[in-house]
């Protein structure tokens, strides 16, 4: 045999032996196009662009058009696509997928788990589960993300204080707010337990929280009170544990001036430039600010929340959903697959290791694993990282507001109103609670699961 | 007789030709103006989702509305109500004299022209954004100012009665059409009456009060009308500033509308809610013809 007719056989066979290699998962599918809708920062659409280039490189079979939709538009554009018949087959979620669910236009997560071992419930944290009736399911949350007390090192280590990142050791509120009032500093460098200080001038606040259910809720579920009644049948903030909470957050602002005053959401600083600027020395938000305090490159850490009795906390995120008029149910399963499973790609591994914490059970009980997306090495995870967010979170876990509280939006709609005048300082929490209570009462249809929230 | 047949075909075959011309705005009009407007008017009737089958209700959804079952509909039409009267004659007023300044003759009265309009061509969202901070109570420009010179900071957007007020004069940087549409008018002012108040000894006041805004008014009513619509479909400024808070206290008619549509999706109630303020705003602009007759001028009466 002459070289000439041995070597397209070798080429031949080279090339089938990668294809053979490449397509192992992927045979079965056919080739389609799918189309995925989602939403998130700058950072989040670089990653998940990158990474759909990986997912198509391994599927080549599979199409992928991608529609990065901003956040406040995605139920519009959702919708309007629905609408028009426009093919859609796995987007990003909100709460609003529950009404989906109701409306048969989304498969129920159990279901499409019984034909795949890939994707069985057990793998899943058990209080993840976003759930429209109590067999029915919108999938478990597809990256988790938890509240989070994030502050400024610098000026921590200067007025010698540890922050605590185990729950044993957990700081009681009064205990943070007197830490606060140290910390807050006027124009003359007062702080504010000091007699003369000034609150028109503050330079540094010693605390800025989000003015949202995401913040105040563990604070209210530790206190033994609920964002509904014990039965479930009421509005259960306007209760005294709760409202004492609720009250508690705006003695922080009004009574200890450690708070700045502007109560709209979206006028106070982010998390990343109020600690990057030295303007708070703590911040209490969500987990989803680690990647821009990392991007920032100051000096931060991460302490538990200042809760020190019957520590209780939540992981919340959206979930992703798989549309019924879906066409490639295969192909858009591998999809799914893919942006769940923290090892698939280079971009993906980068979210879990910055924004997002993993839902697989395997990715906290396993040591090696755990290491993988948390290791303290890692820039957006700060020393004192896997106490403080990871076990505090995991052994006081409950099912987050948001995904268990019926009718949720609508309802906090209307909380959050009331709440600016509780912030304000121009009503109690008590006062304002039991005012909106008559209008929250008829939209209160009790939890997904059955059991307070 | 002939004549006659020939003429009347003529003008029959203009009729085609003038018909054909428009025929792009009418179709346009029927197709998104119209019949969307009859579609909504029907879907007011319903409790229609998107998602699911669409309901029949009768008049459940404006019972809702004006039975104060809906707790944002009467604070929203108050608080927009509000809007409107401080930010028209504000608005008119700040753009007739800004226009009567752009009218004297300076030197590059074409370079100030241009820099007063500009900001009608900034985003609106961009500019929002820049007044958020602007007008921040703990870190924005206007307290620092303010307390540089030891006056007390002012709670403008997280106070419920000071976040109206503070919208009104952010809306005030966008007056530029407002303003050119004055100033077009003011070069329309005949010569010869200003001419003769000066020689029968008038001053500036004279001219202004006896001249110039007499014969301004139809350009005034026009503002005016345009202002009153304007206003009343306010939105942007609650979407990105305030998203309708603290309190409501700048829950704008449309921005309510565009939640009940897009985040409660309640497409049925959303339709009442656009009808009862398109009712309104019909209202009010025929009050406005209704009331020009006694005192708006026109040259040709």
């Amino acid at each position: 045999m002459t070289m000439k007719k041995i070597l397209p056989g070798l080429l031949c066979s080279m090339l089938f032996a990668g294809m053979s290699v490449m397509s192992t998962q992927a045979e079965e599918i056919e080739e389609c196009t799918i189309t995925f809708a989602y939403w998130g920062s700058g950072a989040e659409q670089a990653a998940i662009e990158a990474s759909l280039e990986t997912f198509q490189e391994a599927y080549p079979q599979i199409t992928v058009n991608a529609m990065h939709i901003p956040e406040e538009d995605f139920l519009v554009k959702i919708n309007s696509m629905i609408a028009a018949g426009e093919p859609l087959d796995i987007s990003y979620s909100a709460s609003w997928k529950c009404q989906f669910g109701e409306e048969g236009l989304i498969y129920n997560f159990y279901d499409l788990a019984e034909n795949d071992p890939d994707l069985a419930p057990e793998n899943y944290l058990d209080t993840c589960w976003w759930m429209w009736s109590e067999t029915e399911s919108a999938g478990p949350i597809m990256a988790n993300v938890t509240p989070s007390l994030m502050y400024n090192a610098d000026i921590i280590s200067e007025a010698g204080i540890e922050v605590p990142t185990t729950t044993e050791e957990a700081w009681s509120w009064d205990e943070f707010v007197e830490i606060a009032q140290q910390l807050t500093l006027d124009a003359e460098g007062r702080n504010a337990a000091d007699p003369d200080f000034d609150p028109n001038n503050i330079v540094q606040y010693g605390v800025m929280f989000a003015p949202s259910w995401n913040t105040y809720m563990p604070f209210v579920y530790s206190n033994g009170g609920g964002y509904l009644s014990e039965d479930g049948t009421e509005f259960g903030l306007c209760e005294d544990a709760a409202a004492e909470v609720l009250q508690n957050f705006a003695d922080l602002i009004n009574v200890y001036h450690v708070a700045p005053t502007s109560i709209a959401s979206n006028s106070m600083p982010a998390a990343a430039s109020a600690i990057a600027s030295g303007q708070a020395a703590f911040y209490l938000d969500g987990s989803w600010n680690h990647l821009d305090l990392a991007e920032a490159e100051c000096s931060w850490g991460v302490g538990v929340l200042p809760i020190s009795e019957n520590y209780t906390t939540y992981l919340d995120g959206g979930s992703l959903i798989i549309y019924k008029s879906t066409e490639h149910l295969d192909a858009t399963l591998a999809l799914y697959k893919w942006i769940t499973d923290p090892e698939s790609s280079e971009e993906i591994t980068e979210m879990f290791r910055t924004i997002w914490m993993p839902v697989q059970k395997e990715y906290y009980e396993d040591a090696e694993k755990l290491e993988f997306w948390a290791s303290e090495e890692f820039p957006a995870r700060p020393e004192g990282f896997q106490e403080a967010c990871v076990d505090a979170t995991l052994e006081n876990l409950t099912v987050a507001t948001e995904i268990n509280v019926k009718n949720f939006n609508e309802i906090d709609t209307l909380v959050s109103s009331a709440l600016d005048e509780v912030f304000s300082g121009s009503k109690t929490a008590k006062d304002a609670m039991e005012q909106v209570k008559t209008s929250v009462d008829p939209l209160v249809e009790g939890t997904y699961n059955g059991e307070r929230s | 007789m002939p004549s006659k047949a020939l003429s009347k075909k003529r003008q029959r075959k203009e009729n085609v030709w003038g018909f054909l011309f428009c025929l792009p705005c009418i179709l346009g009009f029927i197709f998104f103006a119209f019949l969307p407007m009859c579609i909504s008017l029907y879907y007011s009737f319903t409790d229609y989702n998107i998602i699911s089958k669409c309901n029949f209700v009768g008049l459940a959804n404006y019972q809702n509305l004006f039975g104060g079952t809906d707790p944002y509909f009467y604070k929203s039409l108050l608080v927009t109500a509000l809007y409107v009267a401080l930010s028209v004659p504000s608005s008119l007023i700040v753009a007739f004299l800004l226009a009567m300044l752009l009218n004297t003759n300076v030197k590059g009265k074409g370079i100030f022209r241009t820099i007063f309009y500009l900001p009608s061509i900034v985003p609106v969202v961009g500019m929002s954004a820049v007044w958020l901070w602007v007008f921040n109570s703990d870190f924005g420009l206007v307290n620092m100012l303010l307390k540089s010179v030891g006056l007390p900071a002012v709670q403008w957007l997280s106070s419920e009665t000071m976040v109206i007020p503070t919208l009104v004069i952010t809306n005030l940087w966008t007056i530029g059409s407002t303003m050119v549409i004055f100033l077009a008018g003011l070069q329309d002012v005949p010569r010869q009456l200003l001419e003769a108040v000066e020689i029968d000894g008038g001053g500036g006041f004279k001219k202004l009060f006896h001249v110039i805004i007499p014969m301004m008014t139809p350009t005034i009513f026009y503002n005016l009308v345009m202002g009153i619509i304007n206003g009343f479909q306010v939105f942007t400024q609650a979407y990105v500033i305030t998203q309708g808070g603290p309190n409501n206290a700048s829950l704008f008619y449309v921005y309510y509308l565009y939640r009940e549509a897009f985040e409660f999706m309640r497409m049925g109630s959303a339709c009442s809610i656009a009808w009862v303020l398109f009712l309104i705003i019909m209202l009010l602009t025929g009050i406005m013809f209704k009331l020009q007759k006694k005192w708006v001028y026109y040259g040709g009466e």
